[in-house]
Protein backbone atom coordinates (compact mmCIF):
# COMPACT_ATOMS: atom_id res chain seq x y z
CA UNK A 1 0.00 0.00 0.00
CA UNK A 2 1.04 3.60 -0.51
CA UNK A 3 1.39 6.32 2.10
CA UNK A 4 -1.56 8.46 3.15
CA UNK A 5 -0.03 11.54 1.45
CA UNK A 6 -1.74 13.86 3.94
CA UNK A 7 -0.47 17.11 2.33
CA UNK A 8 -2.05 15.99 -0.95
CA UNK A 9 -5.21 14.89 0.87
CA UNK A 10 -5.70 18.39 2.29
CA UNK A 11 -4.59 20.11 -0.92
CA UNK A 12 -7.03 18.25 -3.12
CA UNK A 13 -10.02 18.24 -0.75
CA UNK A 14 -9.68 21.92 0.18
CA UNK A 15 -8.94 22.98 -3.40
CA UNK A 16 -12.04 21.15 -4.58
CA UNK A 17 -14.11 22.67 -1.76
CA UNK A 18 -13.09 26.13 -3.02
CA UNK A 19 -13.95 25.15 -6.61
CA UNK A 20 -17.28 23.79 -5.40
CA UNK A 21 -18.06 27.06 -3.66
CA UNK A 22 -17.53 29.04 -6.86
CA UNK A 23 -19.56 26.53 -8.88
CA UNK A 24 -22.42 27.00 -6.44
CA UNK A 25 -21.89 30.78 -6.45
CA UNK A 26 -22.07 30.79 -10.26
CA UNK A 27 -25.27 28.75 -10.18
CA UNK A 28 -26.80 31.10 -7.63
CA UNK A 29 -25.63 34.14 -9.58
CA UNK A 30 -27.45 32.90 -12.65
CA UNK A 31 -30.45 31.99 -10.51
CA UNK A 32 -30.35 35.60 -9.24
CA UNK A 33 -30.30 36.93 -12.80
CA UNK A 34 -33.47 35.02 -13.44
CA UNK A 35 -35.15 36.13 -10.26
CA UNK A 36 -33.74 33.46 -7.95
CA UNK A 37 -31.92 33.83 -4.61
CA UNK A 38 -29.41 36.65 -4.07
CA UNK A 39 -25.66 35.93 -4.26
CA UNK A 40 -24.09 36.26 -0.81
CA UNK A 41 -21.11 38.50 -1.56
CA UNK A 42 -17.43 38.99 -0.85
CA UNK A 43 -17.26 37.04 2.41
CA UNK A 44 -17.83 33.95 0.34
CA UNK A 45 -15.00 34.88 -2.01
CA UNK A 46 -12.72 35.42 0.98
CA UNK A 47 -13.67 32.06 2.49
CA UNK A 48 -13.02 30.26 -0.81
CA UNK A 49 -9.68 32.07 -1.07
CA UNK A 50 -8.66 31.09 2.46
CA UNK A 51 -9.69 27.46 1.92
CA UNK A 52 -7.72 27.32 -1.35
CA UNK A 53 -4.75 29.06 0.30
CA UNK A 54 -4.65 26.56 3.17
CA UNK A 55 -4.84 23.71 0.65
CA UNK A 56 -2.05 25.11 -1.49
CA UNK A 57 0.09 25.75 1.58
CA UNK A 58 -0.49 22.13 2.64
CA UNK A 59 0.68 20.92 -0.77
CA UNK A 60 4.11 22.47 -0.16
CA UNK A 61 4.69 19.98 2.68
CA UNK A 62 4.53 17.24 0.10
CA UNK A 63 7.56 18.55 -1.78
CA UNK A 64 11.10 17.58 -0.94
CA UNK A 65 12.18 21.08 -1.98
CA UNK A 66 9.24 23.49 -1.60
CA UNK A 67 11.28 26.48 -2.79
CA UNK A 68 11.32 24.90 -6.25
CA UNK A 69 7.52 24.94 -6.49
CA UNK A 70 7.37 27.93 -8.91
CA UNK A 71 9.24 25.78 -11.44
CA UNK A 72 6.31 23.36 -11.61
CA UNK A 73 4.91 25.60 -14.34
CA UNK A 74 7.64 24.81 -16.87
CA UNK A 75 6.26 21.56 -18.31
CA UNK A 76 2.80 22.57 -19.45
CA UNK A 77 3.22 20.71 -22.75
CA UNK A 78 2.65 17.24 -21.24
CA UNK A 79 2.47 17.38 -17.43
CA UNK A 80 -1.02 17.50 -15.95
CA UNK A 81 0.59 18.50 -12.66
CA UNK A 82 1.97 21.66 -14.30
CA UNK A 83 -1.46 22.38 -15.79
CA UNK A 84 -3.09 21.76 -12.42
CA UNK A 85 -0.76 24.25 -10.72
CA UNK A 86 -1.37 26.82 -13.48
CA UNK A 87 -5.15 26.52 -13.42
CA UNK A 88 -5.45 26.52 -9.63
CA UNK A 89 -3.03 29.47 -9.50
CA UNK A 90 -5.24 31.38 -11.94
CA UNK A 91 -8.25 30.32 -9.91
CA UNK A 92 -6.62 31.83 -6.82
CA UNK A 93 -5.90 35.09 -8.67
CA UNK A 94 -9.54 35.29 -9.80
CA UNK A 95 -10.69 34.71 -6.21
CA UNK A 96 -8.51 37.62 -5.09
CA UNK A 97 -9.95 39.82 -7.84
CA UNK A 98 -13.44 38.73 -6.85
CA UNK A 99 -12.84 39.51 -3.21
CA UNK A 100 -11.39 42.94 -3.97
CA UNK A 101 -13.92 44.03 -6.57
CA UNK A 102 -17.23 42.40 -5.78
CA UNK A 103 -19.59 44.56 -3.70
CA UNK A 104 -21.02 43.19 -0.50
CA UNK A 105 -24.33 41.88 -1.82
CA UNK A 106 -23.94 41.14 -5.51
CA UNK A 107 -21.33 40.08 -8.00
CA UNK A 108 -20.32 40.23 -11.62
CA UNK A 109 -21.87 37.37 -13.52
CA UNK A 110 -18.88 37.21 -15.88
CA UNK A 111 -16.31 37.10 -13.08
CA UNK A 112 -18.14 34.42 -11.10
CA UNK A 113 -18.68 32.30 -14.19
CA UNK A 114 -15.06 32.70 -15.32
CA UNK A 115 -13.77 31.83 -11.84
CA UNK A 116 -15.96 28.75 -11.66
CA UNK A 117 -14.85 27.59 -15.12
CA UNK A 118 -11.14 28.09 -14.36
CA UNK A 119 -11.61 26.27 -11.05
CA UNK A 120 -13.36 23.45 -12.90
CA UNK A 121 -10.46 23.27 -15.38
CA UNK A 122 -8.08 23.05 -12.41
CA UNK A 123 -10.18 20.26 -10.92
CA UNK A 124 -10.10 18.30 -14.18
CA UNK A 125 -6.32 18.80 -14.49
CA UNK A 126 -5.99 17.62 -10.90
CA UNK A 127 -8.03 14.51 -11.66
CA UNK A 128 -5.88 13.67 -14.67
CA UNK A 129 -2.71 14.20 -12.60
CA UNK A 130 -3.83 11.33 -10.38
CA UNK A 131 -4.80 9.02 -13.24
CA UNK A 132 -1.41 7.56 -14.25
CA UNK A 133 -0.91 4.13 -15.87
CA UNK A 134 0.63 2.82 -12.66
CA UNK A 135 -2.81 2.70 -11.00
CA UNK A 136 -5.10 0.71 -13.31
CA UNK A 137 -8.07 1.41 -11.02
CA UNK A 138 -7.59 5.14 -11.56
CA UNK A 139 -6.13 5.24 -15.06
CA UNK A 140 -9.43 6.54 -16.41
CA UNK A 141 -12.01 9.25 -15.64
CA UNK A 142 -12.65 8.06 -12.08
CA UNK A 143 -10.37 10.62 -10.33
CA UNK A 144 -12.07 13.50 -12.18
CA UNK A 145 -15.51 12.20 -11.17
CA UNK A 146 -14.46 11.67 -7.55
CA UNK A 147 -12.96 15.15 -7.38
CA UNK A 148 -16.07 16.66 -8.97
CA UNK A 149 -18.23 14.92 -6.37
CA UNK A 150 -16.07 16.38 -3.60
CA UNK A 151 -16.63 19.84 -5.11
CA UNK A 152 -20.38 19.26 -5.38
CA UNK A 153 -20.57 18.03 -1.77
CA UNK A 154 -18.30 20.58 -0.11
CA UNK A 155 -19.46 23.52 -2.27
CA UNK A 156 -23.07 23.69 -1.06
CA UNK A 157 -22.02 22.54 2.41
CA UNK A 158 -19.67 25.51 2.93
CA UNK A 159 -21.94 27.95 1.06
CA UNK A 160 -24.75 27.07 3.47
CA UNK A 161 -22.97 29.24 6.06
CA UNK A 162 -23.48 32.30 3.86
CA UNK A 163 -27.04 31.93 2.70
CA UNK A 164 -30.34 32.94 4.18
CA UNK A 165 -33.02 30.44 5.12
CA UNK A 166 -34.90 30.86 1.85
CA UNK A 167 -31.88 29.82 -0.23
CA UNK A 168 -31.19 26.73 1.87
CA UNK A 169 -33.60 24.68 -0.21
CA UNK A 170 -31.50 25.11 -3.37
CA UNK A 171 -28.28 24.15 -1.58
CA UNK A 172 -29.92 21.26 0.25
CA UNK A 173 -31.19 19.91 -3.06
CA UNK A 174 -27.75 20.10 -4.68
CA UNK A 175 -26.05 18.57 -1.64
CA UNK A 176 -28.61 15.77 -1.37
CA UNK A 177 -28.18 14.90 -5.05
CA UNK A 178 -24.37 14.97 -4.75
CA UNK A 179 -24.50 12.72 -1.68
CA UNK A 180 -26.70 10.20 -3.47
CA UNK A 181 -24.32 10.21 -6.46
CA UNK A 182 -21.33 9.90 -4.11
CA UNK A 183 -22.88 6.99 -2.25
CA UNK A 184 -23.75 5.14 -5.45
CA UNK A 185 -20.31 5.75 -6.97
CA UNK A 186 -18.46 4.68 -3.84
CA UNK A 187 -20.59 1.55 -3.55
CA UNK A 188 -20.12 0.60 -7.19
CA UNK A 189 -16.42 1.40 -7.68
CA UNK A 190 -14.92 -1.38 -5.51
CA UNK A 191 -17.29 -3.88 -7.17
CA UNK A 192 -16.13 -2.79 -10.62
CA UNK A 193 -12.52 -3.05 -9.48
CA UNK A 194 -13.16 -6.56 -8.15
CA UNK A 195 -14.10 -7.65 -11.68
CA UNK A 196 -10.93 -6.23 -13.25
CA UNK A 197 -7.36 -7.52 -13.49
CA UNK A 198 -5.34 -8.64 -10.49
CA UNK A 199 -4.13 -5.19 -9.41
CA UNK A 200 -7.65 -3.77 -9.68
CA UNK A 201 -8.97 -6.72 -7.65
CA UNK A 202 -6.36 -5.95 -5.00
CA UNK A 203 -7.62 -2.35 -4.98
CA UNK A 204 -11.25 -3.45 -4.56
CA UNK A 205 -10.32 -5.90 -1.79
CA UNK A 206 -8.27 -3.21 -0.01
CA UNK A 207 -11.35 -0.97 0.02
CA UNK A 208 -13.74 -3.66 1.23
CA UNK A 209 -11.23 -4.63 3.91
CA UNK A 210 -10.70 -1.10 5.17
CA UNK A 211 -12.64 0.21 8.17
CA UNK A 212 -12.18 3.72 6.76
CA UNK A 213 -14.24 2.78 3.70
CA UNK A 214 -17.23 1.61 5.75
CA UNK A 215 -16.92 4.46 8.25
CA UNK A 216 -17.01 6.91 5.39
CA UNK A 217 -20.03 5.28 3.74
CA UNK A 218 -22.00 5.43 6.97
CA UNK A 219 -20.55 8.57 8.52
CA UNK A 220 -20.58 10.83 5.49
CA UNK A 221 -23.18 9.56 3.04
CA UNK A 222 -25.44 7.78 5.54
CA UNK A 223 -25.54 10.57 8.13
CA UNK A 224 -25.61 13.30 5.48
CA UNK A 225 -28.56 11.85 3.61
CA UNK A 226 -30.45 10.95 6.78
CA UNK A 227 -30.08 14.46 8.19
CA UNK A 228 -31.11 16.11 4.93
CA UNK A 229 -34.09 13.78 4.56
CA UNK A 230 -35.20 14.48 8.13
CA UNK A 231 -34.63 18.26 8.29
CA UNK A 232 -34.72 19.39 4.64
CA UNK A 233 -31.87 21.77 5.42
CA UNK A 234 -28.12 21.79 6.10
CA UNK A 235 -27.50 22.02 9.86
CA UNK A 236 -24.51 24.09 10.92
CA UNK A 237 -22.53 21.02 12.03
CA UNK A 238 -23.09 18.93 8.89
CA UNK A 239 -20.36 20.54 6.71
CA UNK A 240 -17.79 19.53 9.35
CA UNK A 241 -18.95 15.90 9.19
CA UNK A 242 -18.89 16.00 5.39
CA UNK A 243 -15.38 17.48 5.38
CA UNK A 244 -14.20 14.68 7.68
CA UNK A 245 -15.81 12.16 5.32
CA UNK A 246 -14.16 13.67 2.26
CA UNK A 247 -10.77 13.61 4.02
CA UNK A 248 -11.29 9.92 4.87
CA UNK A 249 -12.25 9.25 1.27
CA UNK A 250 -9.15 10.99 -0.03
CA UNK A 251 -6.93 9.05 2.41
CA UNK A 252 -8.44 5.89 0.91
CA UNK A 253 -7.79 7.25 -2.57
CA UNK A 254 -4.10 7.75 -1.87
CA UNK A 255 -3.43 4.77 0.38
CA UNK A 256 -5.63 1.89 -0.78
CA UNK A 257 -5.37 2.07 -4.56
CA UNK A 258 -2.76 -0.50 -5.56
CA UNK A 259 0.26 0.31 -7.75
CA UNK A 260 1.14 -2.08 -10.58
CA UNK A 261 4.70 -2.49 -9.31
CA UNK A 262 3.28 -4.05 -6.13
CA UNK A 263 2.56 -7.25 -8.05
CA UNK A 264 5.64 -7.63 -10.25
CA UNK A 265 6.41 -11.33 -10.46
CA UNK A 266 2.70 -12.19 -10.13
CA UNK A 267 -0.26 -12.36 -12.46
CA UNK A 268 -1.72 -9.17 -13.92
CA UNK B 1 11.19 4.02 -32.05
CA UNK B 2 14.66 5.57 -31.87
CA UNK B 3 16.85 3.34 -34.08
CA UNK B 4 19.65 3.66 -31.54
CA UNK B 5 17.48 2.72 -28.56
CA UNK B 6 19.41 0.52 -26.15
CA UNK B 7 17.64 -1.98 -23.91
CA UNK B 8 18.22 -4.49 -21.15
CA UNK B 9 17.99 -8.12 -22.21
CA UNK B 10 17.06 -10.29 -19.24
CA UNK B 11 17.74 -13.97 -19.83
CA UNK B 12 15.43 -15.47 -17.22
CA UNK B 13 16.70 -18.96 -18.12
CA UNK B 14 20.16 -17.97 -16.93
CA UNK B 15 19.24 -15.80 -13.94
CA UNK B 16 19.87 -17.55 -10.62
CA UNK B 17 18.51 -14.74 -8.42
CA UNK B 18 21.87 -13.98 -6.81
CA UNK B 19 21.26 -10.20 -6.64
CA UNK B 20 24.80 -9.53 -7.96
CA UNK B 21 23.33 -7.05 -10.47
CA UNK B 22 21.54 -5.15 -7.71
CA UNK B 23 24.67 -5.20 -5.55
CA UNK B 24 26.84 -4.00 -8.42
CA UNK B 25 24.46 -1.07 -8.90
CA UNK B 26 24.61 -0.32 -5.19
CA UNK B 27 28.41 -0.46 -5.20
CA UNK B 28 28.55 1.87 -8.18
CA UNK B 29 26.19 4.55 -6.88
CA UNK B 30 26.07 4.06 -3.09
CA UNK B 31 22.39 4.80 -2.74
CA UNK B 32 21.17 5.14 0.86
CA UNK B 33 19.59 2.12 2.57
CA UNK B 34 16.20 1.26 1.10
CA UNK B 35 16.83 3.02 -2.21
CA UNK B 36 17.30 0.51 -5.03
CA UNK B 37 17.60 1.19 -8.73
CA UNK B 38 17.61 -2.49 -9.65
CA UNK B 39 15.74 -5.26 -7.93
CA UNK B 40 15.46 -9.00 -8.49
CA UNK B 41 11.82 -10.11 -8.29
CA UNK B 42 10.98 -13.75 -7.70
CA UNK B 43 8.27 -15.12 -10.01
CA UNK B 44 5.33 -16.18 -7.87
CA UNK B 45 4.13 -19.77 -7.76
CA UNK B 46 0.97 -18.83 -9.68
CA UNK B 47 3.21 -18.14 -12.68
CA UNK B 48 6.06 -20.55 -12.17
CA UNK B 49 4.84 -23.54 -10.18
CA UNK B 50 8.04 -25.51 -9.84
CA UNK B 51 10.50 -26.41 -7.10
CA UNK B 52 13.05 -24.40 -9.02
CA UNK B 53 12.58 -20.69 -8.89
CA UNK B 54 12.79 -18.03 -11.61
CA UNK B 55 13.58 -14.35 -11.32
CA UNK B 56 13.12 -11.05 -13.10
CA UNK B 57 15.99 -8.59 -12.67
CA UNK B 58 14.41 -5.20 -13.31
CA UNK B 59 15.39 -1.56 -13.27
CA UNK B 60 14.23 1.44 -15.31
CA UNK B 61 13.13 0.25 -18.76
CA UNK B 62 14.02 3.52 -20.52
CA UNK B 63 10.65 3.44 -22.28
CA UNK B 64 10.03 4.86 -25.73
CA UNK B 65 7.30 7.04 -24.20
CA UNK B 66 8.40 7.40 -20.57
CA UNK B 67 5.63 8.32 -18.12
CA UNK B 68 8.18 9.83 -15.74
CA UNK B 69 9.29 12.30 -18.40
CA UNK B 70 5.72 13.10 -19.38
CA UNK B 71 4.41 13.80 -15.87
CA UNK B 72 7.42 15.57 -14.34
CA UNK B 73 6.34 19.20 -13.81
CA UNK B 74 9.89 20.60 -13.72
CA UNK B 75 11.38 18.80 -16.76
CA UNK B 76 13.81 16.85 -14.61
CA UNK B 77 13.79 13.98 -17.14
CA UNK B 78 15.20 13.91 -20.64
CA UNK B 79 15.56 11.12 -23.18
CA UNK B 80 18.88 11.01 -25.00
CA UNK B 81 18.72 11.01 -28.77
CA UNK B 82 21.96 9.03 -29.15
CA UNK B 83 20.76 5.90 -27.31
CA UNK B 84 17.26 6.54 -25.92
CA UNK B 85 18.41 6.46 -22.29
CA UNK B 86 16.02 8.31 -19.96
CA UNK B 87 18.15 10.53 -17.72
CA UNK B 88 16.96 12.02 -14.44
CA UNK B 89 18.53 15.42 -13.67
CA UNK B 90 18.65 15.67 -9.90
CA UNK B 91 19.55 19.35 -9.94
CA UNK B 92 16.10 20.09 -11.38
CA UNK B 93 14.10 17.65 -9.22
CA UNK B 94 11.97 19.21 -6.45
CA UNK B 95 10.92 15.88 -4.92
CA UNK B 96 7.21 16.05 -5.77
CA UNK B 97 7.05 12.27 -6.25
CA UNK B 98 4.86 12.45 -9.34
CA UNK B 99 7.24 10.22 -11.33
CA UNK B 100 7.40 7.70 -8.47
CA UNK B 101 3.62 7.53 -8.34
CA UNK B 102 3.20 7.38 -12.11
CA UNK B 103 5.78 4.84 -13.36
CA UNK B 104 4.00 1.46 -13.61
CA UNK B 105 7.32 -0.34 -13.14
CA UNK B 106 8.21 1.45 -9.91
CA UNK B 107 11.57 2.51 -11.34
CA UNK B 108 11.96 6.00 -9.80
CA UNK B 109 12.55 5.84 -6.06
CA UNK B 110 12.53 8.51 -3.37
CA UNK B 111 15.89 9.30 -1.81
CA UNK B 112 15.04 10.49 1.74
CA UNK B 113 18.51 12.00 2.23
CA UNK B 114 18.39 14.17 -0.88
CA UNK B 115 14.57 14.53 -0.73
CA UNK B 116 14.51 13.90 -4.47
CA UNK B 117 13.60 11.12 -6.84
CA UNK B 118 16.25 9.03 -8.57
CA UNK B 119 16.40 5.99 -10.81
CA UNK B 120 18.58 3.73 -12.94
CA UNK B 121 20.69 5.82 -15.31
CA UNK B 122 21.67 2.83 -17.48
CA UNK B 123 25.16 3.95 -16.37
CA UNK B 124 25.17 6.48 -19.21
CA UNK B 125 28.39 8.00 -17.89
CA UNK B 126 30.07 4.58 -18.09
CA UNK B 127 28.58 3.93 -21.52
CA UNK B 128 29.84 7.30 -22.79
CA UNK B 129 33.29 6.23 -21.58
CA UNK B 130 33.01 2.97 -23.51
CA UNK B 131 32.24 0.84 -20.45
CA UNK B 132 29.33 -1.49 -19.78
CA UNK B 133 26.71 -0.77 -17.10
CA UNK B 134 27.71 -1.98 -13.63
CA UNK B 135 24.80 -4.43 -13.31
CA UNK B 136 25.73 -6.15 -16.57
CA UNK B 137 29.36 -6.46 -15.54
CA UNK B 138 28.30 -7.79 -12.15
CA UNK B 139 26.13 -10.62 -13.47
CA UNK B 140 28.04 -13.91 -13.07
CA UNK B 141 25.82 -15.89 -15.47
CA UNK B 142 25.54 -13.28 -18.24
CA UNK B 143 21.80 -13.25 -17.68
CA UNK B 144 21.75 -9.48 -18.04
CA UNK B 145 22.92 -7.89 -21.26
CA UNK B 146 22.68 -4.60 -23.09
CA UNK B 147 21.27 -4.75 -26.63
CA UNK B 148 20.40 -2.29 -29.36
CA UNK B 149 16.74 -2.92 -30.20
CA UNK B 150 17.16 -2.19 -33.93
CA UNK B 151 19.67 -5.06 -34.19
CA UNK B 152 18.12 -7.40 -31.64
CA UNK B 153 16.56 -10.42 -33.27
CA UNK B 154 16.99 -13.20 -30.76
CA UNK B 155 14.40 -15.94 -31.43
CA UNK B 156 11.99 -16.62 -28.60
CA UNK B 157 12.62 -13.35 -26.81
CA UNK B 158 9.62 -11.39 -25.58
CA UNK B 159 8.90 -7.83 -24.55
CA UNK B 160 6.24 -8.84 -22.03
CA UNK B 161 6.36 -12.02 -20.02
CA UNK B 162 4.18 -13.23 -17.17
CA UNK B 163 4.91 -11.21 -14.05
CA UNK B 164 5.87 -8.07 -15.96
CA UNK B 165 3.25 -5.29 -16.41
CA UNK B 166 2.14 -4.94 -20.02
CA UNK B 167 2.21 -1.22 -20.82
CA UNK B 168 2.09 -0.93 -24.59
CA UNK B 169 1.66 2.85 -24.60
CA UNK B 170 5.00 3.23 -22.83
CA UNK B 171 6.80 0.61 -24.96
CA UNK B 172 9.44 -0.38 -22.37
CA UNK B 173 12.93 -0.97 -23.76
CA UNK B 174 13.46 -4.42 -22.29
CA UNK B 175 13.43 -7.93 -23.69
CA UNK B 176 13.19 -11.25 -21.89
CA UNK B 177 14.17 -14.80 -22.58
CA UNK B 178 11.37 -16.67 -20.74
CA UNK B 179 12.16 -19.10 -17.91
CA UNK B 180 12.92 -22.73 -18.64
CA UNK B 181 10.15 -25.18 -17.89
CA UNK B 182 11.72 -27.96 -15.83
CA UNK B 183 11.81 -31.33 -17.58
CA UNK B 184 9.67 -33.98 -15.94
CA UNK B 185 11.42 -37.34 -15.72
CA UNK B 186 9.27 -40.40 -15.10
CA UNK B 187 10.50 -43.87 -14.50
CA UNK B 188 8.95 -46.40 -16.83
CA UNK B 189 6.75 -48.89 -14.99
Amino acid sequence: MNGMELPLVFFTVLGQAAVGMTLIAAMRRHATDSGGPVFAGRNEWLTALIILGVGMAASLFHLGHPTGSPRTLVHLSTSWLSREVLMLGLFGVLLVIGFLTVPQTSGSSVLITLTALVGLAGLIASGLTYAPPSFPALNNGVPVLLFLLTALIMGPAVCSYFTSEDTQALLTGILGTALILGLVMNLILPSVWMSGGRVMQMTGAAHYGSALYWIRLGGEFGVGLAVIAATRRIPVWLPVVLLAGEILGRILFFSKVVHTATNIGGLY
Amino acid sequence: MNKNQVAFFVDVKRCIGCFSCAMACKNQYHQPPGVVWRYVYSLKEEIYAHHERAFLSLACNHCEHPTCLEVCPVEAYTKREKDGIVVHHQDKCIGCGNCIRSCPYGAPRYNPELKKAEKCSFCWERQDAGLKPACILGCPTKALQIVRLADFKRPGSLQYIAGFPRMTALNPSVRFNPPRQPMEVRRAL
